[in-house]
């Protein structure tokens, strides 16, 4: 009788220990790119080395993006970007921290296509912002392809602008984020 | 009379269109062809950043440098950027080295724990200890190349 609960204390220890340990997906080469379009230019800029991870327990999401290594065509708008309107040196990167909302309606184990809302907290330049994307997650042999898109006000995240060059600048910029996720061994 | 002086306004207007169009147009950095101002060791140079970031990035960041130092892991999956990794310090504290994407196949031969010497624009570090699911902490560097 005795053996019979120790097995089943160690079943237990052994399904929860394990789904625990086991519910984490990284990246650390996650794509983001932004996107700013008015009439009179569009500026497009990628960062390919975006650090990742969600939780497929919890839903807990998290990002954090270093804002000098976002590569622009033109290497002039890369250095306006940096010291002009991110003072990237001063506020070397940008974070997420949220949640995907629909995670219990996820079946992980199987290739699928799942969408949820994604909500939280970005931070760019130490200035904190709710934000919520629709996230869709295509689940392939191990590898969960994440895709989401928003939209950010420059002005909301102490990014001034400057009359010059104001009718260049989007105040509507579009942030596209595309990660391939594996699992965390 | 007048002829030189038109000639000159013209020449002067010449020179700021010239000038205002190569700034416009300025090319990036060719790491290739940029001599490195600093060459270290991947452990001295992440734990410059682990110490003390906002000396660290005052010194290296946006620099051409070079650092040698072992291969941890080759992270080739985004083909946008294929990615070395090198050992910076233990188990959480790495240099995440980014490359063109030209340079895949002369990266997919290299083998792991080989020491390498590597050439690249560093771009800070990237670590967030308030988010618990980020633990690894990555030196960045991009537009590297592998110095033979």
């Amino acid at each position: 009788m005795k053996y019979t609960y120790i097995i089943f204390a160690l079943t237990l220890l052994g399904i929860f220990g394990f789904k625990n340990h086991g519910s984490i997906y990284k990246s650390n080469t996650g794509n983001i790119n932004f996107f700013s379009h008015t009439a009179v230019e569009d500026i497009s800029a990628d960062n390919h080395k975006v650090k990742t991870a969600f939780d497929a327990n919890s839903g807990k999401i998290q990002f954090s993006a270093l804002i000098k290594d976002f590569q622009f065509k033109k290497a002039l708008m890369q250095e306006h970007f940096n010291e002009n309107y991110m003072e990237s040196t001063k506020f070397p990167k940008s974070t997420f921290s949220g949640t995907i909302v629909n995670i219990d309606a996820f079946n992980i184990e199987k290739n699928g296509t799942y969408t949820s809302p994604v909500s939280g907290k970005l931070t760019i330049k130490d200035v904190t912002k709710t934000v919520e994307a629709l996230g869709t997650f295509i689940v392939k042999d191990g590898v969960i392809n994440a895709k989401a898109s928003f939209n950010v006000n420059p002005e909301d995240y102490n990014i001034s602008i400057p009359k010059m060059v104001s009718e260049k600048i989007s105040r509507d910029l579009k942030i596209s984020v595309d990660v391939d996720y594996s699992h965390q061994h | 009379m007048k002829k030189p002086i038109v000639l000159f306004a013209l020449l002067v207007v010449l020179g700021v269109a010239f000038y205002a169009y190569k700034t416009y147009n300025k090319e990036h950095t060719n790491v290739a062809k940029t001599e490195a101002e600093v060459k270290l060791t991947a452990s001295d140079l992440f734990n410059a950043f682990d110490n003390d970031e906002t000396s660290a990035m005052t010194k290296y960041a946006d620099k051409v440098i070079q650092v040698s130092g072992y291969i941890y892991s080759k992270d080739l999956g985004n083909e946008l950027e294929p990615q070395l990794v090198l050992e910076g310090n233990g188990d959480n504290g790495f240099i995440r080295c980014g490359f063109k994407p030209t340079e895949l196949e002369k990266l997919a031969i290299l083998s792991d724990s080989l020491s390498v010497n590597i050439k690249g624009e560093c771009k800070g570090l990237n670590a967030a200890d308030e988010l618990d699911l980020l633990a690894d902490k990555d030196v960045v560097l991009s537009n590297c190349i592998i110095i033979e």
